[in-house]
């Protein structure tokens, strides 16, 4: 059994709030970070109790895992999920190394539109038409997750895109859903 | 023949032009105008005649050669190579390369061993220089590779995302295909490589001990030895710059095979999507994120799962009875039996019937060690007392026992009916 000294936790209140928010705590996020780095047997011991799922990914990021998304929920992620596979589609097929780019470009309005263009069809499902819509209902998104951070002039995606990445790998005829004819 | 010091001078005082069209064309040829050029960049305060005469010095010294039936130019291939090591700007060689030096080892050991047998210590002396040239040559062509593979890295490393992957990573599965694998099979324990320098080895030891046994050609005993400790030597540093090198691109070599399976793997995810529908396609694998909504409800399973793990370790602290040599001993309240007080009141409103007495006072005059509650519970129970006469006083008195004050319809000593006392 951990010992947890509360007062050792000095970032507590702000971690537990971003965490059970859906927040990814990535290296960006230097105090918090540094903080569960160092406690983080404490933290973990103490969000297990409160029923928290504390997961430590080795690519820099912390977040509360889940089992199930509310309806919602599951929408925006399908809808971060779409972006993210349509990104590294663009990037492969403009000849850039789409694991570099995906983390080191930054993506701006224009880049929006123009995924936007190239995959309606994919868009329209999600009810995204147009490139600020996108921004909107993804891009904003991801940043309240701690997925992507706000620069200058668009917005840079960080480490726990992994998780889409790993899922990427997952997906295959199987895991269809839909009702066959 | 030129002196060689007179070349070396030009070269130091022509390095930076050498060094520039060393990089800028990379053994490719280039005309006299672009020598030239170089020299008036180097040294932009040179006049044009003092350029062409330092053009034609390079030309005279056989630094730079014209090309065969051409008038364009290229550097001299050994001040080529010179400066390749220099500048450490080395390409990878073939593994191909260091299998015939090992190949001509081996013809060589054989003939060191035969010159050994019919004791021609000239040709045993010729033998051991030549290898000994092979094998520095050796080394040389494993550190020269080692570090063309470092190029390699860097330049894959490079922050350069425009480029594609395929071009990016080239030169690395090259590297890979064509000298690391065929030179770890060389190098293998069980390879040709290390057969050969077995042999090599056990033929230098016999005739190091011939030569022992003999006492014949002692000095070149110690050559011998020399040459035997540097193939070992060789050996080594071989593995361990192999071993380097296969550490460097090893890494790059599985991003690549990553990197392609993403790509790879996202059209194909697309067209799946495209096909059956985002929401078909994706629900199942889509990460979950905890919520705002979900914050606030203890619905969710893992929370009541966290919930009854709490319950299990949950323990009513147990009641404990007190034993009975715990409980304090029970301390009597400083007061009279109530026997013996109803008896003295008796005894003392027998003879003072006829005016009736607060009984209060009475108390306090009789027991003036008692706290004012004890005196209050000894009165109390007078007057629930049906033997003794006693009767309420009409009017509200304040009366003063034991430091403390009070007001009430006292009691008084007197025949009269039985009222219940209203104490304040």
């Amino acid at each position: 059994m951990t010992d947890i000294n509360l007062d050792d936790l000095t970032h507590l209140q702000a971690i537990n709030k971003k965490l059970t928010s859906g927040y990814h705590i990535s290296e960006q996020d230097t105090l918090m970070w540094q903080e569960l780095d160092q406690h983080i047997d404490a933290y973990r011991a103490l969000f297990n109790a409160l029923g928290h799922d504390l997961q430590h990914d080795s690519r820099g990021y912390y977040y509360f895992g889940s089992d199930e998304s509310t309806p919602n929920m599951g929408k925006i992620s399908r809808a971060i999920a779409l972006t993210i596979y349509i990104l590294i589609e663009h990037y492969a097929n403009t000849g850039k190394d789409p694991m570099r780019a995906l983390f080191d470009e930054v993506n701006d309005l224009e880049l929006m539109q123009t995924l936007v263009q190239i995959n309606k069809h994919l868009f329209d499902q999600l009810e995204i038409f147009s490139g600020s819509d996108l921004r909107k209902d993804v891009y904003l998104r991801m940043v309240r997750l701690g997925l992507a951070r706000e620069v200058e002039n668009g917005f840079m995606l960080q480490a726990p895109i992994y998780r889409y990445i790993d899922a990427l790998m997952e997906v295959n005829e199987e895991t269809y859903l839909g009702d066959d004819e | 023949m030129i002196p060689a010091k007179k070349l070396l001078n030009t070269l130091t005082e022509h390095w930076g032009v050498l060094e520039l069209l060393f990089k800028r064309f990379k053994m490719a040829d280039f005309s006299l105008k672009d020598v030239q050029n170089a020299i008036k960049q180097k040294q932009p305060s040179w006049s044009n005649e003092r350029i062409y005469k330092e053009t034609n010095r390079l030309l005279n010294q056989d630094i730079i050669i014209p090309l065969a039936k051409s008038s364009q130019l290229e550097i001299n291939r050994a001040i080529a190579d010179f400066a390749t090591f220099l500048l450490q700007e080395e390409h990878l060689g073939l593994a191909q390369e260091i299998n015939v030096l090992v190949d001509d080892l081996a013809r060589l050991g054989n003939r060191l061993a035969k010159a050994g047998e019919i004791e021609d210590y000239d040709e045993l002396r010729r033998f051991s220089r030549i290898m000994d040239d092979r094998v520095r040559k050796i080394m040389k062509l494993f550190s020269h590779n080692e570090n063309a593979i470092l190029n390699i890295v860097e330049q894959a490393k490079a922050n350069n995302a425009v480029q594609s992957l395929q071009k990016r990573y080239q030169a690395v599965i090259e590297a890979f295909d064509e000298y690391i694998e065929p030179m770890l099979e060389m190098v293998d324990i069980r390879g040709d490589f290390h057969a050969c320098f077995n042999t090599i080895e056990t033929q230098i030891s016999l005739q190091i001990e011939q030569i022992d046994r003999l006492g014949k050609s002692y000095q070149d005993k110690r050559m011998l030895e020399q040459l035997r400790t540097r193939i070992l030597e060789m050996h080594l540093v071989g593995r361990e710059s192999l071993r380097k090198s296969a550490d460097m691109l090893m890494p790059l070599r599985e991003e690549l095979r990553r990197n392609n399976l993403i790509t790879r793997q996202a059209a194909k995810v697309l067209g799946l999507v495209r096909k059956n529908g985002v929401d078909n396609m994706l629900s199942a694998v889509q990460p979950n994120f905890v919520s705002d909504s979900q914050r606030f409800s203890l619905g969710q399973q893992r929370h009541i799962i966290a919930y009854m793990a709490g319950l299990v370790d949950f323990e009513h602290d147990e009641y404990e009875l007190p034993e009975h040599q715990d409980v304090p001993a029970y301390q009597s309240p400083n007061i009279p039996d109530y026997n013996d007080v109803k008896s003295q009141f008796k005894k003392r409103f027998k003879k003072a019937t006829k005016k009736s007495q607060p009984l209060l006072s009475f108390l306090d005059e009789s027991y003036p060690d008692l706290d004012a509650d004890e005196m209050l519970f000894l009165y109390q129970k007078l007057i629930s007392d049906g033997d003794l006469e006693i009767s309420q006083s009409q009017e509200k008195v304040k009366i003063k026992i034991a430091q403390q004050h009070f007001s009430l319809y006292p009691f008084n000593s007197s025949p009269a009916d039985d009222k219940q006392a209203t104490e304040q």
